[in-house]
């Protein structure tokens, strides 16, 4: 890539089209695709194929069945499922069963696991392992773009590129970056991580079986997972209680301890933050698609229709918004609304109708000032359609700002779905959920059984954090203005 | 002239509707081009100059309206059927073409978008099409500079490239507002002469606005002076130059510098346009004019039609001055029509009470 450089600022003229000539010239000259980039990405996807494939398939067959029910789409339903069991078996690197943290100690050695390691160092490498393999996409994925940049596109220099130094020179940006990238791999690699399943740890506990080594008997004996759990409570000060990185009786690991109930608190973190994603992100998709289109329709059309949506949304916002989470979630919770995703959606729906309204009055400034550019009403004049106009000249302005409080506010939509699984409303039990730790361990916060709610609630601000600083880091990124303004605000909200 | 104007605009009102007043940024103004001509539309800054380009394009935006009045394009009254049907047929040049060009997108795109629309064309054809539009406006090594973005264009460029948009439309009517203002003057004569190549080639007809006489007599071969929102003078520009027949035109044209000689200051007009808030019931040049006398100020002119010959005589300002006002009251919108309709014929008119009907305004003992 340094050559290119070089090549480029070698006779130092500014005149675009030699330059871009030579650009293309370059291009033919070194017209080989890059070929190392597109193996390493094959190799990349190749140690994941099967998760990926039978991940692909599995959403094809559930998404047909739901649409489907019976019928002549029934066959294709079966099909499908063949498949994805199919897929299933192709091998996969990061699996469960091929670095095993789950076995025995049999008296002389670890019996089961990874290497014979013992199952702390199991987790450990499987953990590394998903990191690392995240990482190397994330990496692999940066490479990419860089090489389109300096090598492929035709411009030397689109107004984006500055956006992107700005972001990585954005220490407290990079910060929210890797937390919430962090959080992401957690939540998509969440059966991959826990060092059990929510399967076999949780939901049917008393159908699954674990050998271990009985200390007292001096054998391996067999135990039901529930009666297990039910020696490995967490509750004050018990005897049985299982901290963090310790093993509990049955040689199960426990990186973060156990619940009160005995359930492994890591896998219920892991499947919680998948949950809070999902609910998160489709939350903040349907408020910022509700809140993108109006602000381009009240942009475009102003007066009326802009009016209209002042007076809906101030009337959503003048509602308490927790009162009216909690009477939503009651409401609503007897509907099929609340089967779909252990009541997520339904969760996610209320989100939306609630968030829309902030999102939309910080879009809707920008979105004003974008629809009086010039370029719009050379649009309406050449006789383009509204609905273009929108899309073309208008939303690619605003996608910054939905980037910005999409971010923040996926930050916000997590802390208030762990609030209402806090109270007990929401997603319904034994689904995890981070705010439903929260709630199983505060009895014992001031006891020797302090992680249960630590662990989650440490875990929850440094999320949220992280959401934020991103929020942060793109906003300074795109318009590096803002600084100037927030910092003003700041000094406001002091003095007031 | 005998066949009817591409575009006519009749009698056109625009009022901008605040919550403390109503501005009257357009009042009453009637024009027509035909095809191949270009017809001039000038005045100083907040005269309702790119107000009357945005209402002809239907472009007004809240709070601004077309309160009254017709614009008929190739016979097809725009203010009853909607421009939708008719965007295209008639284009518009923005003053500044790095605002008009949106910036995320490749120069190409833009032009592509337009030919979609307007022409049908898709994939390569409109790729081929562009490149055409972007030689058409002189542009060089233009399968190149297809795939730019406006950011790498000069400013010339850039505006060579707005133009390729609007006859992208296939125009028959294209509306310059200012197109040559954000342009150094090398690059405004560049444009200029592309315009007119253009016009020739196209038969366009061409409404040019701007606030820079010199352009004017360069560009146009008629010309209409706005003031206030309400046409002040329209003749053909070389008899507007040679004999302007407004005292405003007079005043302009003194302000053009380098006519004036090297060593005597520049001429100015005095104060600033006002805006206009209702129905005239004054001339409203009339605090600024050198040669106003006490009629200007409660009867509002109406366009009298000059004979190009007699306009040459000495105005009579002079002889008003002393004298105080014999001028009858009488209201000035009633017939306006009419005498608009009559004086456009004769292809010069001003809207100046020196040229009033003199049986109004001149006393015996004048002769």
């Amino acid at each position: 890539m340094a050559d290119v450089d070089t090549s480029t600022g070698v006779d130092g003229s500014t005149d675009t089209t030699d330059h871009r000539r030579r650009r293309t010239r370059n291009n033919t000259l070194r017209g080989r695709p890059p070929v190392a980039w597109l193996v390493v990405g094959a190799v990349l996807l190749g140690l994941q194929a099967g998760a990926l494939a039978s991940f692909v398939v599995g959403l094809l067959a559930d998404s047909v069945a739901v649409f489907a029910g019976g019928g002549p789409l029934g066959t294709v339903t079966t099909l499908l499922r063949a498949a994805e069991s199919t897929a299933q078996s192709l091998p996969t690197l990061l699996s469960r069963d091929l670095v095993s943290n789950q076995g025995y100690w049999n008296g002389t050695r670890w019996v089961g696991t990874f290497l014979g390691l013992e199952p702390a160092a199991a987790w450990g490498v499987r953990v590394a392992l998903v990191y690392l393999y995240a990482f190397a996409v994330a990496g692999w994925a940066v490479v990419g773009y860089h090489l389109y940049r300096t090598r492929y596109r035709v411009a030397d220099w689109t107004p984006r590129d500055d956006v992107i130094g700005r972001l990585r020179s954005h220490t407290w940006g990079i910060f929210g970056l890797i937390v919430v990238f962090m959080f992401i791999v957690m939540a998509v690699f969440a059966p991959t991580l826990g060092p059990t399943t929510v399967e076999e740890n949780m939901r049917n506990s008393y159908e699954h079986e674990l050998d271990y080594w009985n200390a007292d008997t001096g054998e391996v004996e067999t135990v039901l997972v529930g009666e297990a759990n039910l020696d490995s409570q967490s509750r004050g000060n018990n005897a049985e209680r299982v901290l963090p990185f310790q093993y509990d009786d049955y040689n199960r690991f426990h990186p973060f301890g156990t619940l009160p109930n005995g359930r492994d608190l890591f896998t219920f973190i892991a499947a919680g933050s998948r949950i809070s994603l999902v609910i998160g992100l489709v939350s903040v998709g349907l408020s910022a698609s509700v809140a993108a289109a109006l602000a381009m329709i009240t942009a475009y059309y102003k007066n009326r229709v802009d009016l209209g949506a002042v007076l809906v949304s101030d009337a959503i916002m003048a509602m308490p918004q927790l009162l009216l989470l909690i009477m939503l979630t009651s409401v609503l919770s007897n509907t099929w609304l609340n089967d779909i995703y252990s009541g997520g959606f339904l969760l996610a729906i209320i989100f939306a109708f609630t968030g829309w309204t902030y999102m939309w009055r910080s879009l809707r400034g920008p979105a004003l000032q974008v629809a009086g550019r010039q370029w719009v009403d050379a649009a309406k004049g050449f006789g383009q359609r509204p609905s273009m106009i929108m899309r073309k000249h208008i939303l690619p302005y605003i996608t910054g700002y939905l980037l910005i409080y999409g971010s923040m506010t996926l930050g916000g939509a997590i802390i208030s779905i762990a609030g209402l699984s806090y109270l007990g409303l929401g997603v319904a039990p034994p689904t995890p959920e981070w705010g439903r730790a929260i709630n199983l361990g505060q009895d014992y916060v001031r006891t020797g059984s302090w992680h249960i709610s630590l662990i989650p609630g440490l875990l929850i601000t440094l999320v949220v954090t992280g959401f934020n600083a991103l929020g942060d880091g793109v906003r300074d990124a795109i318009d590096p203005q803002s600084d100037a303004e927030t910092a003003e605000q700041a000094g406001r909200g002091g003095g007031a | 002239m005998s066949e009817p104007p591409l575009l006519a605009v009749e009698d056109l009102v625009v009022e901008f509707t605040t919550e403390r007043e109503v501005i009257r940024a357009v009042d009453g103004i009637s024009f027509e081009i035909h095809a191949g001509e270009t017809v001039g539309l000038v005045g100083e800054s907040g005269s309702g100059k790119s107000v009357t380009a945005r209402a002809v394009l239907g472009l007004l935006s809240s709070p601004g309206q077309i309160k009254r009045g017709q614009i008929q394009l190739q016979g097809t009254e725009l203010t009853e059927s909607g421009w939708d049907d008719h965007r295209g047929t008639i284009s518009i040049v923005f003053q500044d073409p790095a605002n008009s060009l949106n910036p995320v997108y490749t120069v190409g795109d833009q032009i592509v978008e337009a030919l979609k629309i307007h022409q049908g064309l898709r994939g390569r054809t409109a790729t081929t099409r562009a490149v055409e539009l972007l030689e058409d406006v002189g542009i060089p090594d233009a399968t190149a500079r297809i795939d730019e973005y406006p950011h790498q264009l000069s400013g010339g460029m850039q505006q060579r490239v707005v133009i390729a948009i609007a006859l992208a439309c296939d125009p028959d009517i294209l509306v310059c507002d200012e197109p040559t203002t954000a342009l150094d003057v090398t690059i405004q004569a560049q444009i200029l002469d592309l315009l007119a190549d253009l016009q020739r080639d196209d038969d366009l007809g061409i409404l040019f606005i701007t606030h820079d006489m010199g352009v004017i007599e360069d560009a146009t071969d008629r010309v209409n002076v706005i003031y206030a929102g309400e046409i002040v003078e329209r003749a053909p520009t070389d008899v507007l130059f040679s004999r302007p027949a407004h005292p405003y035109t007079r005043a302009l044209l003194n302000s053009i510098p380098g006519r004036t000689p090297p060593d005597a200051q520049l001429p100015t007009i005095d104060g600033e346009v006002p805006t206009p808030t209702g129905p005239a019931s004054r001339c409203r040049f009339a605090p600024r004019c050198p040669e106003a006398f006490a009629a200007c100020e409660n009867t509002a002119p109406t366009h009298i039609s000059i004979d190009t010959d007699t306009a040459t005589k000495t105005p009579v300002s002079e002889e008003f001055d002393a004298r105080e006002s014999t001028v009858e009251q009488s209201s000035p919108s009633h017939g306006a029509g009419a005498n608009e309709a009559a004086t456009r014929q004769t292809n010069r008119s001003a809207a100046c009470l020196l040229y009033e009907d003199s049986t109004v305004h001149q006393q015996p003992d004048s002769q």
